[in-house]
């Protein structure tokens, strides 16, 4: 008794505000547009108001609110007691999972607390064979449990800023495009995002690349002197490629005034250029800068647009060969031109990209298939529209600048934010050191800014418990653009607009063009399809799949996105749609009339088709397949993580037990024999059934109609080949199963019906998804009210895309950390 | 390939740097090193550990790779880690080296190389060296510093290669830079201090996880403003591209940028973890490690992960016969180091965290042989290794006691 009146104490005190929710106690508020239980329970939106009096309040309603707690427990751990304690409780510990503990102790854990709500009220548990509690108890129960996580809002720790984020940042702030992939390092993944604070482990050698990064930066934005604009020219003269290398296919050349390009082979010598064309020495960049490439160069035996790509690296031995550019060129064009950040010292090379992998035969073919032939390329650079540059200017506005001034000054650039007199001393007495010390006011502004870019005010997004106006413009920001706000929207934030009504800003921020950024940077983390390029395709077996298919294939869920976006359309479309949003090669590669060029538009699918929506996008498909076979639970937990936002991972106690699936034939039987283990079963009769109806397609996504097992056969030279031989069986597909709810999913017709029949779960799932990434925590149960409100906000406005971002933004607790 | 032929050939020529200035390398008491060796993906264990315990006698055919070094050997089997918890995927195999793992906490535990490297690490110019063979994912961090935050792995062998032997061309300007990083770290360090107060115990947390790294990085940029003007050993070593998918290429190659790391004393502990998740593909075979690491039980892909897990054994095992070669001082390169090999799982095949193998390689060994220890804490192993490199500890994370590793 004593135990829990202080743990309810302590609580309140924590939490005074969101208490009240609990408090407040009529959890059959009617639920508007925009309210939830715990807005209008909230004590005030006003950050004015001082915590005290939330307190005190509480204080208050201390009396009132123990006898309900302790009555509400008590119902709880009866009917744990009466339901789950059997294998949940001192005998069995099934799942590691111990429920006869006063529930203030085993809520301590909020994770057990919502996996135990997900299990009761999908009545997964108790399991199928045991007693059932009654309904009415479940309903009572999941109101309790509820209200519990209701109350026990997640934390949001402090979030530091993403690779992509910072180059972002540093991009608007400064106008410079930098490539930061070396020196910072990569965030990690975690439930999906790299935006959780939560997953931001700071570590020594994270503080040392902000350190480095910042000086790289400051070095190259504030230079002392004006570096001077050079220009090359190179022709066939000075151009090489891997011109001796038997390809079956003839190798690159030279003929006549051009330089022709057959295969690609980006582990090969590549096509480069000389500094002069007796020497092999190969043109290096001088010094950091933009750089503008003029390129002549035009395909022949060809009657599509081919792609180019830009890459870095020595062309000769490509050791860090890396692509950081492609060029869609069109059919009939003579060449492009382009600008590009280069640093010192890169080296460029360019590849024809579009090509096919040459084989490895050793037997002279001519080559008869597409050719890229380069005339002519003129590079200039470092180019620059002004000077002093944007940047310098924006750093140092004025030719001399006190150090406090400087200091205050670069913050405010920097965040937007002011930074606070107590942080700042610090800062100034390294601009005063180096002003005394002699140095030059650029030199000054140099230390000042590598110290300001290494520091917690710029590299963390700092949030107080209700975001202050420039908070919310941050994390709006962040979400829409991946970015910085601009002057606007920081006006709109401190007017007060963007609390009262953001939609002005949401409907034009969406318009920027820097939206582009949230498009690319979202999909690419919710539907992983930049992944779809790691394994295969296996030439040998996959034949037509080239590797422009396969990149198509990893942009056609983010264009569908970008569609929908764009044209206020139904969130239903990743489920199923009548079209698909292809370009040239997709479009040919789903066998569909042809489109021209490489933009993706959308195309109107035959009545007999069976594609459109996320699951029948080959770049799905094949992500979740190896070289040669399709994997059903990568396809079906995919789909349960990615479109119903389930969180599935194997319980703490389970050992895989070395699955033994010797004797088993077919994919089906080795995974079934898995599912008869009860510890799998209850996820897998989720899983299973989702990804088994795609079977059907096989691992590039095309359609089959039964299993080509491939085999290798042990290499035997013929002559000089040594191609290694396969073969293939062809066994039956079945695909045929049942969901847990017992409705029968046997191909992607009928999967794509059930997952409609589903349309409310996925939708919201999809909205959870978006509401992770814009507050960079994970959603919980606790976030239902906003999940649900924002889905039926848009119930209205036919669920689109669009309407549900205005609705997260535009709900009271996106303002909340 | 040019670089192995190398090697084969005339050995290494070395300029050690500046060994008068450390003067131990000459001394009859040569220091101790630690070399180790994580194998993510594990090993087929019916293949690699003896049925009885005590001396060599038949060895199964992966531990038969080692066999140059039989005398030398001890293999501890069935070791646990208590204290990782279970499930998650591959998420538990941080914990390797630290016996510690709890999903609900991002922070781990300070692993053996480095509570090693903080005693052995002082004078040279790296305390420690981190490699892999692999992309760095959540899952793929396996040191861990005194903070539990962690410790840098550099996947790279041109980076690594740079790190040892390149010499910086803007090396005059660099003592001014380091003295200018000081004052900046300060600075952040101060404002880090002064926004701490403002924020909430969560955030105040992850505030500290900042506050610690600018101190640790400090000892960084003190330990490199004192070796920026001592110059880099040079060595007769040409680092040829690699396959990034080839076992003998990748694996080979970072070992022996490892081997040359000891032995020109740029650091005395090297932790190298091998493949973990991007795949190994030899020539000879396809099918991704990982992949083949499911093996189900079947055959057909046991026998194809066993070619790669032979592949990676021959590769340590022909590094360990490198430094029997190597002379430092006055004596091997082999008989100043301590070489551990183990691997994250137990068995890749069903993700288990116990049931570890653990290699020790010392030539101050008296009596070689495996040694069942089921059960038994791995953490009992890393406090030997601790106490033999001199520390006082009685305890090392979930250790109950400690194994006879020299006797």
């Amino acid at each position: 008794m004593m135990r829990l009146r202080s743990w309810i104490t302590r609580f309140i005190f924590r939490k005074a505000n969101l208490r009240l929710a609990l408090v407040s106690g009529n959890p059959k508020r009617k639920r508007g547009t925009s309210h939830d239980p715990f807005s209008v329970a909230y004590i005030s939106n006003d950050p004015w108001v001082p915590q005290w009096r939330g307190l005190s309040i509480a204080v208050l309603l201390v009396g009132f609110l123990l006898p309900r707690a302790l009555c509400a427990d008590s119902k709880l751990e009866k009917f744990f007691a009466q339901n789950c304690v059997k294998c949940h409780g001192p005998e069995e510990q099934n799942g590691e999972v111990r429920l006869d503990n006063p529930v203030d102790t085993l809520f301590a854990d909020q994770e057990l607390l919502e996996s135990i709500a997900t299990v009761v009220e999908a009545g997964e548990m108790p399991p199928e064979g045991e007693p059932q509690p009654k309904a009415e108890s479940v309903a009572e129960i999941m109101q309790l449990l509820q209200k519990r996580i209701f109350a026990m809002r997640p934390d949001n720790p402090l979030k530091r800023l993403t690779r992509v984020e910072y180059t972002n940042t540093i991009h608007d702030l400064l106008g410079v495009e930098f490539d930061f992939a070396g020196l910072l390092p990569p965030d990690h993944v975690e439930h999906g995002f790299d935006k959780f604070g939560e997953a931001h482990l700071m570590s020594p050698h994270q503080v040392m690349a902000y350190l480095k990064t910042a000086r790289f930066i400051a070095e190259r934005v504030l230079p002392d002197a004006k570096p001077k604009t050079r220009t090359w020219e190179f022709d066939v003269r000075h151009f090489h490629g891997s011109k001796n290398f038997a390809t079956g296919g003839g190798g690159d050349y030279r003929d006549g005034e051009d330089y022709v390009l057959t295969g690609f082979r980006p582990y090969r010598s590549n096509l480069h250029f000389s500094i002069d064309p007796e020497s092999h020495k190969q043109f290096a960049v001088p010094a950091f800068g933009v750089y503008r490439l003029e390129v002549k160069a035009h395909s022949e035996k060809s009657n599509e647009g081919e792609v180019i790509g830009i890459n870095l690296g020595d062309g000769r031995h490509p050791t860090s060969f890396r692509t950081i550019r492609r060029i869609a060129l069109a059919h009939g064009s003579n060449g492009f031109t382009t600008e590009i950040t280069l640093k010192a010292n890169d080296q460029l090379a360019f590849t024809f990209d579009s090509a096919r992998v040459p084989g490895r035969s050793l037997v002279k073919i001519p080559h008869k298939g597409p050719a890229m032939r380069f005339t002519h390329l003129k590079v200039t650079g470092p180019v620059a529209d002004q000077w002093p540059t944007k940047a310098m200017k924006a750093i140092l506005p004025k030719p001399n600048m006190r150090p406090t001034e400087l200091v205050d000054h670069i913050a405010l650039l920097l965040t937007q934010r002011p930074i606070m007199a107590e942080d700042r001393k610090a800062f100034v007495e390294i601009a005063r050191s180096q002003k005394n010390s002699g140095a030059s006011m650029t030199a000054t502004a140099r230390s000042v800014l590598i110290a300001l870019l290494t520091s917690p005010h710029f590299i963390y997004k700092a949030e107080s418990p209700e975001l202050t106006g420039v908070e919310r413009a941050h994390r709006l920001s962040y979400f829409l653009w991946n970015s910085a706000p601009d002057t606007a929207l920081l006006n709109a934030a401190k007017s007060g607009v963007l609390r009262k009504d953001p939609t002005a800003e949401v409907e034009r921020m969406l318009n920027d063009a820097r939206s582009g950024r949230f498009i690319d940077d979202f999909t690419r983390q919710w539907l992983q399809l930049d992944k779809v390029g790691n394994f295969g395709p296996d030439v040998r077996v996959f034949k037509n799949v080239r590797r422009m298919t396969v990149d198509s294939m990893g942009r056609e869920g983010r264009e569908l996105f970008r569609h929908l976006l764009k044209n206020n359309m139904s969130m239903e479309h990743f489920i199923d749609s009548d079209f698909v949003m292809v370009n040239d090669r997709l479009a040919r590669f789903y066998g569909l009339p042809a489109v021209k060029g490489d933009a993706f538009v959308p195309v109107k699918l035959p009545e007999k088709s069976e594609r459109g929506g996320l699951v029948a996008q080959a770049g799905f498909l094949k992500l979740t397949s190896t070289d040669f076979a399709t994997s059903p639970i990568h396809r079906g937990s995919w789909i349960l993580k990615n479109l119903y936002n389930e969180r599935i991972e194997p319980p703490a106690d389970v050992l895989i037990n070395e699955p033994d699936i010797r004797g088993t034939a077919t994919i089906r039987e080795a995974i079934l024999k898995h599912q008869e283990l009860e510890s799998c079963s209850r996820c897998h009769s989720k899983i299973d059934p989702l990804g088994f109806a795609l079977e059907y397609y096989d691992p590039v996504g095309r359609k089959r109609s039964e299993y080509r097992h491939v085999e290798e056969l042990p290499v035997e030279r013929e002559g000089t080949t040594f191609t290694k031989k396969i073969h293939f069986t062809k066994v039956p597909i079945d695909a045929a199963m049942k969901l847990p709810n017992g409705r029968e999913v046997r191909d992607l017709p009928t999967l794509k019906a059930a997952l409609m029949a589903d349309r409310e779960r996925i939708l919201k799932g999809i909205i959870g998804k978006l509401i992770s990434y814009a507050h960079g925590r994970e959603v919980t149960r606790a976030d239902r009210p906003h999940v649900d409100a924002v889905f039926e906000s848009i119930a209205q406005e036919n669920s689109s895309l669009r309407a549900a971002i205005h609705a997260i933004v535009a709900h009271p607790a996106f303002g909340r950390k | 390939m040019k670089r192995r032929t190398l090697l084969k050939g005339a050995g290494i020529a070395l300029l050690l740097p500046c060994m008068e200035s450390l003067g131990q390398v000459s001394q009859a008491d040569s220091p101790r090193r630690l070399l180790t060796i994580v194998n993510h993906l594990s090993f087929y264990q019916p293949e690699l550990i003896p049925q009885a315990d005590g001396a060599f006698k038949n060895p199964p055919p992966l531990l038969a790779e080692l066999s140059d070094h039989f005398d030398h050997l001890k293999i501890f089997s069935g070791l646990n880690n208590p204290a990782v918890q279970n499930g998650f995927g591959h998420t538990p195999c941080v914990g390797i080296l630290s016996g510690y793992f709890n999903k609900l906490h991002r922070k781990n535990r300070l692993s053996i190389d480095q509570a090693i490297a903080d005693l052995i690490g002082a004078d040279t110019r790296f305390k420690s060296l981190v490699f892999q063979a692999g992309e760095n994912l959540n899952f793929s961090q396996i040191s861990w510093d005194k903070h539990g935050l962690p410790v840098k792995q550099i996947d790279s062998p041109r980076k690594i290669f740079n790190l040892l032997f390149q010499v910086d061309e803007n090396e005059k300007t660099q003592q001014q830079v380091l003295a200018e990083d000081r004052s900046i770290l300060d600075a952040v360090f101060a404002q880090a201090k002064s926004m701490e107060k403002r924020l909430n115990a969560t955030d105040r947390a992850k505030m500290d996880e900042y506050l610690t790294s600018v101190r640790e990085v400090e000892q960084t940029v003190k330990r490199r403003a004192y070796w920026a003007d001592r110059s880099k050993p040079q060595v007769n070593y040409e680092l040829e591209d690699i396959d990034r998918k080839s076992v003998d290429d990748y694996v080979g190659t970072l070992l022996e940028l490892a081997v040359l790391a000891l032995e020109t004393d740029s650091t005395r502990a090297v932790t190298v973890q091998i493949p973990f998740w991007e795949g190994f593909k030899e020539p000879a075979l396809s099918g991704n490690y990982h992949d083949l690491s499911h093996h189900g039980q079947k055959a057909e892909k046991i026998k194809k992960l066993l070619m790669l897990e032979h592949a990676i054994l021959k590769q340590i095992n022909s590094s360990l016969n490198t430094m029997k070669q190597r002379t430092v001082g006055n004596s091997s390169l082999f008989d100043q180091t301590t070489t551990l090999l183990t691997a994250s799982m137990g068995s890749a095949n069903s993700h288990n965290f116990d049931d570890l193998p653990a290699l020790v390689f010392d030539s101050r060994m008296k009596t070689a042989g495996h040694r069942k220890k089921k059960d038994a804490p791995m953490s009992n192993l890393y406090l030997s290794l601790l106490q033999q490199f001199g520390a006082e500890h009685d305890r090392f994370g979930e250790s109950t006691g400690s194994f006879e590793v020299l006797s």
